[in-house]
């Protein structure tokens, strides 16, 4: 097979670059444009095996210059489908490469090739024997594709032709991009890079949760998984759904008891309040707890000044990395407001009380509409008292859940002498640190309605519990 | 598997002269170099008189600004590479990339493994690595580098100079980078004080591959801002120079 092409194809030469010293020419790149799409097609609009040229060849291009450049694919096979599309690009990407003397950089409308003068010398003279060893290698390596077809160009004017509408093709990619979910996905992703910092931590990426640092999407670790499996970046099988709205699942429990060392077994991806995502220390943002309003602020790393719970950034920093899972604190990537299951277990937008006018600023887009000027700034008030009659002026939906409470406390005291009756419930504390100023005025205990139930209020507790155990009395 | 040899010192040594006339050396052979400026202090493209615009800081910079407004699914690692490609100063013999500013606040762990990975690679397709390093080895703790064939220490010939190269030669035992050999240069030496620097060398353990004499014509081009690239041969700098490169089996 690869007596057939006057140049040797091989994963050795995946690294290979071509110097300007040692190039014959130069497509597309910074300098010129160029692009490169594949195109699921059906079977009876694909050719096999054919290519078609539009512009001048290798051996009519003088050495030294730079010509525009572009390669189109069309394949069909049973299988193929438009989500396959940007996966054969890469493969593109990475068969040009293998290529002895050619080089192929960068995606989509920003691809930089050169082909090296040894690959001349060698007997290259037409990208047809490009193009057929590339579209031998898509059979051999991409059994879905049954049928393959390709058009280079290096015409300017035909290409600028075509790269308005090449641009919406990867615009409306992306669309279908942003609108994959937890739910759509088999695999999520792990990231170990600041395991040395924070040992415990087990921070597990999704499409509806990126790192808590920013840096890495879900899609990042997928490429970083494939290529390097054993590597910072590795695969977590989701397992089976134990609660879909607060994100629960089997596979990621299990890889969290793993990997923080027994140190806890449950990760509710999505809550805030219960069983949270741990954090290293690298958070962009971290969301704090405040009782007196039983809503919950947030700070990101520029701020400087103080939020209205008397604490800076990097104080509640401090409370919140280290790999442990700290109620009332959570650290996040910026992106995480972005999120449509943006801490959906704890009401999501509806429990956010506060955060730097700056910070409210860059996401504005992504707070809802009707909730974006209820949620307090240090604009607007610096302490807790203001920001109660900031949100009651306002009337942010947290007031909702103050008149539960209401509600609950006018019950409770209109029966003094009533039974002292409480549904069975193990609360185990031992994993759980409370930070300083904790006062839940929520009832923690999983009540399930009935008669009473049982309402524990700590205020200025400073303590820490090795075990609640609340017993039902017979 | 390319050679590689960082050269450092205190700035004023003359380091980066030294690195320019190693370079220029090489490229008089059928040796590929690829320079690296990883001392934001110094003017190695300067000296070379190759005019760069782009440094690796600034694409870090590009990277973590653009995170947000890339599609979800670009490849950054093929991207970063790509950018690093752009900033390349190809020339003649030889190929620049300046390592440029001190990463800003934020989490740059994650860019600085793809750029791991990326410079590995890069590294592979030539025959000598030359750093033009500060003294303060920050891109080897960071390990954006991982090994070392040669670390070379320029000094003058004081001892308190020759102490300097003692200190590096402890901070390298700190770092996690392997260094294979150090050795040290003296540079701007007279005839009066070139006996006296051997024996301090050697009373320090170190071991003195060269000692470059004060060059007329260097000085001359350093008060005019004018590059060392193309030094005649007649220079003692290229002389030496020479010398130095065969030692270091170049």
């Amino acid at each position: 097979m690869a007596e057939e092409f006057p140049f040797e194809i091989s994963p050795m030469f995946e690294g290979e670059r071509i110097r300007k010293d040692g190039m014959f020419v130069e497509l597309a790149g910074p300098k010129a444009v160029g692009f490169e799409l594949v195109s699921a097609t059906d079977m009876d609009e694909v050719e096999d095996g054919k290519f078609t040229l539009i512009g001048p060849d290798i051996s009519e291009m003088e050495e030294g210059a730079r010509y525009p450049f572009a390669m189109t694919y069309k394949i069909a096979g049973e299988l193929v489908e438009a989500d396959l599309e940007s996966i054969v690009e890469r493969r593109n990407h990475e068969f040009q490469n293998y290529i002895q003397g050619m080089m192929h950089l960068n995606q989509r409308d920003d691809i930089w090739v050169r082909i090296g003068k040894d690959a001349i010398e060698k007997g290259l003279t037409s990208f047809e024997q490009v193009a057929k060893a590339i579209m031998m290698l898509f059979k051999n390596e991409l059994p879905f594709i049954e049928k393959v077809e390709a058009v280079y160009y290096t015409d300017e004017a035909e290409i600028n032709k075509e790269i308005e509408s090449i641009r919406d093709i990867y615009t409306g990619r992306d669309e279908r991009t942003r609108n994959l979910h937890d739910e759509d996905v088999d695999t999520f992703y792990g990231c170990s890079l600041c395991a040395s910092f924070a040992p415990t931590s087990v921070c597990v990426i999704t499409p509806d949760r990126i790192a808590l640092c920013g840096a890495i999407n879900w899609f990042d670790g997928r490429a970083a998984a494939k290529v390097d499996p054993e590597g910072p970046q590795f695969a977590i099988p989701k397992g089976d759904v134990i609660d879909a709205e607060s994100g629960e699942y089997t596979g990621v429990n299990e890889v969290a008891e793993k990997l923080s060392s027994g140190e806890y077994d449950r990760i509710r991806l999505h809550s805030f309040l219960e069983y949270p995502h741990t954090s290293c220390g690298c958070f962009e943002v971290v969301g704090y707890y405040i009782p007196e309003v039983d809503g919950i602020g947030w700070v990101d790393r520029d701020f400087t000044g103080t939020a209205p719970n008397g604490l800076q950034f990097s104080t509640m920093a401090g409370q919140t990395g280290g790999g442990k899972q700290v109620v009332g604190f959570l650290g996040i990537g910026v992106q995480y407001f972005r999120s449509p299951k943006f801490i959906q277990a704890d009401g999501g937008w509806d429990r956010v009380v506060w955060m730097p006018k700056m910070l409210k600023d860059k996401v504005s887009e992504d707070i809802p509409d009707y909730i974006r000027d209820k949620i307090a700034t240090e604009e607007d008030v610096t302490d807790v008292e203001s920001l109660r009659n900031f949100l009651k002026d306002k009337d942010h939906p947290i007031l909702e859940r103050w008149e539960e409470e209401e509600e609950v406390e006018k019950e409770a005291s209109a029966a003094p002498q009533a039974e002292f009756t409480a549904p069975q419930a193990g609360f185990t504390a031992s994993q759980m640190q409370m930070p300083t100023n904790f006062a839940p005025s929520a009832p923690m205990v999983g009540g399930g309605g009935g008669n009473g139930g049982v309402k524990v209020i700590l205020k200025n507790a400073k303590m820490s519990v090795d075990r609640i155990i609340i017993k039902k009395l017979d | 598997m390319a050679k590689i040899i960082a050269v450092t010192g205190k700035g004023g040594t003359g380091k980066t002269a030294i690195t320019t006339l190693l370079i220029r050396h090489l490229t008089r052979g059928s040796k590929i170099v690829l320079a690296v400026d990883a001392d934001p202090d110094t003017n190695l493209p300067e000296t070379l008189g190759c005019e760069t615009n782009r440094s690796v800081g600034d694409i870090k910079e590009f990277m973590q600004e653009e995170r947000d407004k890339l599609p979800p699914d670009s490849n950054k690692e093929t991207i970063l590479k790509s950018k690093l490609y752009e900033i390349l100063e190809e020339m003649p013999g030889y190929d620049l990339v300046v390592m440029g500013r001190p990463e800003g606040s934020g989490c740059y762990c994650y860019i600085n493994n793809l750029l791991r990975g990326i410079m590995d690679k890069l590294v592979n397709n030539y025959d000598v690595l030359i750093i033009d390093t500060e003294a303060g080895l920050e891109h080897f703790s960071r390990k954006i580098f991982r090994n070392v064939d040669d670390l070379v220490v320029v000094t003058d010939g004081s001892r308190r100079g020759l102490r300097t190269a003692e200190r590096i030669r402890d901070l390298v035992g700190e770092l996690e980078t392997d260094v294979s050999s150090i050795s040290v240069i003296a540079n701007k030496v007279t005839d009066a004080n070139r006996l006296v620097i051997a024996e301090t060398a050697k009373e320090l353990g170190l071991e003195l591959i060269g000692m470059i004499p004060a060059d007329e014509m260097i000085s001359e081009r350093d008060l005019a801002g004018e590059p060392l690239f193309d030094l005649p041969e007649e220079s003692v700098a290229v002389q030496e120079i020479k010398k130095i490169a065969e030692k270091l089996g170049l």
